[in-house]
This record gives C-alpha cells, structure tokens and sequence, in this order.
C-alpha cells in the first residue's frame, strides 16, 4: 500500500468511494462534477500552483495493484475565502447568592475562530481494506508531507469529526436545531455543505449564541460527542497530540479537534534520513516513510530499521517510494510509543 | 355607592384581604403587610408631592362600598416603569432567514430581552372582587386610573404600558416559565412569582437569558402560552383593548403573558373624557359614565347614569356631587362608560 496525490485517472474510482459513505463526511460528495473539480485543485496544490487558501491535498491510499481503496486530504488552510463557522461551546452561569441559585447553561457561540488554520479531510479507507496499518498509514501519512512541507500549512492542524447519527443517518443534534432554521433534512445539509454551497449557512443559520437549554436533552448530550464509527479515528488523533478545545461543527455536534502542527508526534519526531536496502529484521519497527518529494509524493509504512543515520528497509518497500539507496526518506515511528499514549 | 378613591393606611388590613386573592402573577399585590404598608405609603407620599414630571410616584387606588365601608377593589398607576432599576420585557421580533440559492425564505421569531418600556407609566394591581367582574364598576375600577392620569398629564409618561398576567394551569403552573425562565433559576413559576413580589422583578430579570431566544427551539406549549391571558385577567385585559391599547410587541419575560402598550394622549378614556361644569339637581336618565373630580388627594371616581348633552354642563344628584366632594359650578372629567 502507498499514499499519494490524486490523479484526474483516480475519478471513477473517487465516485465509487463518494457513494459508499452515506451521511456525514461533507468533503467527500458523491458528486462527479464537483469530485472533478477538486481533484483538478488537488492536481494544482501538488505542482505548487494554488496559494494555501485554495490548496487541497487530496491523497489516495492504492494497493500494490494499482486499486484506489482511500483517501485522505489535508486542506492548505479553511475559511479564506468563505466564512468557516463552528460553535464555540462556551458557558453561562446564572447565579445569585441572595437567592440561593447557581445554574451553569452551555451557550454556543457561532464563530469562526478557526479560520486559517489548516484542516485534516476526507478521510475514507473502503469497508474491506480496514485491516492492519492501512487506517493509520492513510491517515497518518499527511503528518510526514506536513512535516516535510511546513511553509504550506498554517501553525495549528484542525481536524472535524463526525458527530452522532443514528442508523437512519439522523442526528438529534440537527433535529433539534439546525431544522428548525434549513427546513430540510440533514443529509441535504451534508450535501450542499459538501458541494461547496456555503452560503447557506451563512444566510440561513441563527446568529445569536444558543442556550442550549433550549434544545432536546437528546441533542444536549451529543455536543462534541463522535459519531461510535469515528471513535478509532479520533483517539488516534488524540494520540498524536489532538485535543478537543470546545469547538464543534455546526450541523452535528460533532467536536472540532486542534492541534499546534509543529508538536504533533508525527510531525515533531519525524527525520530526514538516508535510505538503506537491506534486511530491516525481526525486531524492526513499523515506520511510515516519505520519499520527501511533493509532486511525486510516495507515502508507506513498513518495518524499518535505525542504523547510523540511515533506514534500513527491505527492496520491495523502497520500489513502493520510488526510492533507491543513498536517497532521502523522511520517517516516523508509526505508531505512538507507550510513554507518550500514557503521558 | 361604589367610590374609587386613593388608598389610605387605613386600608391596609382591607388591602391584604384583596391581595390575598388576587392570582398568582400580580405580583403587584404581594400578601404580604410589610410590603402593602409600603405600597400603600409610597403611594399616600405621591399624591402628596408636588411633581413636574413623572419620576419615582406610584398611585395606589380603592373602590370603596360607601355604605359598608368595604374594599371591593383595587389599582394602581406607576408614573415610571423601572424608575430606578430597568424594566424588562421580551420584545417579539421577526428575523427573515432567506437564501435565494436554495429558495428558502424563513421569518424566525425571536425573544429578546429589552429595556424598551423603561421610563414609561405602568399600570399595575387591578383587582375586583369577583362579583364585580364584567360590571360597570370593574370598568370604574381599571378606567378610573386613566381619568387620574388624564386631569394631572405632567405626572405620567407619554406612554402607557400594562403587564397581563399570562396562562399556567390549575397547578399554578406555567408552560412559559417552564420553557424559558426555569432553565435559569430551578424555580417553579410560583416560587418565581412570589420572590419577584418580595424582592423585585428586575432582581430576577437580571437572571434571565441576555440573548435572544429563539421561539422554534421552544416546546409547542410554550409557544402557544405566549401572548395568552390567563382567565381571571380576561377583563384587564378587554377593558384596555377596548382603550386602545395595542398588544403584540411585547410579552412578560416570566409567563409569557401580553405587555400591553399605548401612547397616552391616545388612550380612549383620555382621548374622549371631558371637562365640563357640574351642576347638583336631578340627573336624568341616559346611559352610564365614568365622573371623576380631577383633583389629587382627593380623588375621586364613580360610575353614574347620566343625562349628558356634549358642550353642556352635566347634572349630579346630590349623592354623586357629595361622594365627588364636588358642589355646584366645579367642573368634572366624564367619559363614557
């Protein structure tokens, strides 16, 4: 398996990927104009032609066959050129002493507080390749490129998750406030959101802060609650250094989770490093490696071994980066040691 | 005969009785002593002043059975509505949602919080005792007020305003409280109501949510109780639309009941009422008005059949122009009942 850029050939693979995701993941409409539209960007960012308010990274996970089974994308930075909105989930307290009454009401606030930062996307692996290193090699993959390209990305990494739905693809949280304002279902939403149609919201939503006391104890509880299905997802970003600061996305709850890019583990530990074809061992580690190149862009994850400033790995791992020996490779540890998980 | 006449310490014992039955909501009226000894003082100390302009006077009023001596009624006048603290109210707002993309055009009903009614006069603690209700004499007693303020001007506001007490159920609860102002407090509507009597209502307002309310995010009773009068301020409430006043804009932060609102000099017993020469002899038979003596501390108002001729001096029994303190040749404000 490798990561790498989009291509224009990837289409009709992307549509079929778009349909199998039902509600909720607003980048990724299963909408072939609008999927062709953003790959041309994605093309674009990756020869370095979009500035960072327009970059899209979009990056496919494809088997050694050549089979598109992912993708995963890094937007250059949101909200330059709409309107990013979030609610800040902030409090009120009503209190008196004299009377003996303390209440602490959650308000959220719309803001677009997290505007120009840089955001981890569409992240889609197919239902029968989520096995072994493919979730994390896709999406851990664009902490390496962020690493390798900092001067693309803002100074802090966002990340929306996908907020609670039942079976049905109904969200309390929506049912109790967003209807009330759109007069339409909330995959609707999902969908215009998704194709780009932002205005909307901006025309349609209240703007006033939202006692949340005013909405059902059902859509109180899942403020920035994911979705059982993103739970994997989101402790994986944990691990790498996210945090939910009170941020959540304006349709489902769902927590906006943020990181300052320079001390994400991925991104921190990560080094530049001389590639060896050799045999990495029993006891290698699992690294994910970058051929440190953007266009041509190669992303894996394999056992690897340290030696003297280079890494050793095996032939058919360096053919997967289009790397010889004596290349550059830049490498991190796949996965979060134990001391860090606990920290 | 029925007199309405401004409340004396005398009255303080008789007060309480009525206040103790007057609904949950008029807060007015609290049963409590203490604070009717007050009302009653501040009032007494109104009357007395010499004012210019309104500032911090409130008026308080009886209807009095002259024969037993007994209160049958009572109601007040407050010259400024939150003269030293504001004076809250919800004001009912449309805010229009549209997107023309998407053709969706949604007027969305807000709450918000406001001090627009501060500074305006306040009429408050209309009670009758039920008999009374549906009679002339509840018109005398609600009506009687607007004949005061329309013979002293300089002691009211430009605008009028009254709070109608709004629905709860038998259990004296109500469905707006519920919605709204319990989320901020963990009181019931009648714990509420009762601490806005003892402390102030502003004291509590203070509390409640500063941002707007959005009414769809509301539970279907709560919407519904909005802009509702509760039953036994049905005749308030008819009495002053038949005054004029307008409803609609702006509703009471507790139970979500009407704020009543109109421009003084566009108040119908003060529009239409009239100045004219008295005269004691027979007064015919005709149909009823309201006759109220135009003074200050000794104000007094009854309702009395006449027979009037507009731009002619009015005929009052002896009875009448006694209970008016008024003798031949004083003049005195009539309006129709």
């Amino acid at each position: 398996m490798i990561v790498r850029p989009v291509r224009s050939a990837d289409l009709p693979a992307l549509i079929d990927l778009a349909r199998s995701t039902g509600a909720g993941l607003t980048t990724l409409p299963a909408n072939e104009e609008r999927l062709a539209h953003r790959v041309g960007w994605a093309e674009k960012a990756f020869r370095g032609e979009a500035t960072r308010a327009d970059a899209d990274y979009l990056f496919v996970l494809e088997d050694d066959d050549g089979k598109v089974v992912g993708i995963s994308a890094v937007a250059g930075a949101v909200g330059l050129r709409e309107p990013w909105y979030n609610y800040r989930v902030g409090l009120t307290v009503s209190a008196s002493q004299e009377l003996n009454i303390y209440r602490e009401i959650p308000t959220l606030f719309l803001a677009n507080d997290l505007t120009g930062n840089s955001e981890l996307c569409s992240l889609f692996l197919q239902a029968d390749h989520r096995t072994g290193l493919n979730g994390r090699l896709l999406s851990k993959a664009r902490f390496l490129f962020i690493a390798e390209f900092p001067q693309l990305f803002g100074n802090k990494l966002i990340a929306e998750m996908r907020g609670m739905s039942d079976e049905h693809g109904r969200s309390p949280f929506w049912e109790s406030l967003g209807r009330h304002f759109f007069k339409m279902e909330f995959s609707r939403a999902d969908y215009l959101t998704g194709v780009g149609n932002k205005a909307f919201i901006a025309e349609l939503m209240p703007k006033f802060p939202l006692y949340t006391c005013f909405l059902s104890e059902e859509a109180r509880d899942i403020i920035g609650r994911v979705h059982p299905d993103t739970e994997p997802a989101l402790n994986m970003l944990k691990a790498e250094g996210f945090s939910y600061q009170g941020y959540v996305d304006i349709f489902d709850a769902g927590p906006a989770i943020e990181a300052e890019t320079n001390k994400i583990r991925a991104v921190r530990d990560s080094q530049a490093l001389v590639l060896a074809i050799g045999t990495p061992g029993d006891d290698a580690t699992t690294f994910l490696m970058h051929n440190r190149k953007r266009e041509e862009c190669r992303i894996t994850a394999a056992p690897a071994r340290l030696a003297a400033g280079t890494l050793v790995v095996d032939q058919a791992t360096a053919k997967r980066l289009q790397l010889k020996a004596g290349d550059q490779v830049r490498a991190v540890p796949l996965a979060v040691e134990n001391k860090e998980l606990s920290r | 005969m029925l007199v309405m006449r401004p409340a004396q310490m005398a009255d303080l014992a008789d007060v309480q009785r009525l206040a103790a039955d007057s609904p949950v909501g008029v807060t007015s009226l609290p049963d409590d002593a203490g604070r009717l000894g007050d009302k009653i003082a501040a009032s007494e100390a109104s009357f007395a002043a010499e004012v210019s302009f309104n500032g911090e006077e409130s008026y308080f009023f009886v209807l009095e059975d002259t024969e037993t001596g007994r209160l049958v009624g009572c109601s007040g006048v407050v010259a400024s509505a939150g003269y030293s603290e504001p004076f809250y109210s919800f004001r009912n707002e449309t805010f229009v949602h549209a997107s023309r993309s998407l053709s969706i055009h949604n007027k969305i009903h807000v709450l918000s919080l406001c001090h627009d009614l501060t500074g305006n006069s306040l009429l408050t603690s209309f009670y009758v005792e039920q008999p009374l209700v549906d009679s002339p004499w509840a018109e005398l007693n609600s009506r009687g007020r607007l004949l005061f303020v329309a013979s002293h001007p300089e002691r009211f506001a430009d605008a009028v305003v009254v709070e109608i007490v709004g629905h709860s159920d038998e259990q004296g609860d109500s469905p707006f409280w519920d919605a709204v102002g319990r989320n901020f407090f963990d009181l019931n509507y009648a714990e509420a109501e009762r601490l806005c009597g003892l402390k102030s209502r502003t004291f509590l307002a203070e509390l409640m949510p500063h941002y707007p309310i959005y009414v769809p995010l509301l539970p279907d009773e709560a919407q519904e109780a909005m802009g509702q009068v509760h039953p036994r301020a049905q005749i308030t409430f008819d009495i002053l639309m038949r005054e004029g006043f307008e409803t609609d804009h702006y509703i009471d932060i507790f139970d979500g009941g009407p704020t009543l609102h109109a421009r003084t000099s566009g108040i119908r017993s003060i529009a239409q009422s009239r100045v004219v020469p008295a005269r004691v002899g027979e007064p015919g038979k005709g149909r009823l008005y309201l006759v109220a003596n135009g003074q200050l501390q000794d104000f007094r108002a009854v309702v009395v059949e006449l027979d009037w001729v507009p731009g002619k001096p009015v005929s009052l029994s002896a009875d009448v122009a006694e209970a008016l303190g008024v003798g031949e040749g004083a003049s005195v404000r009539l309006v129709a009942v």
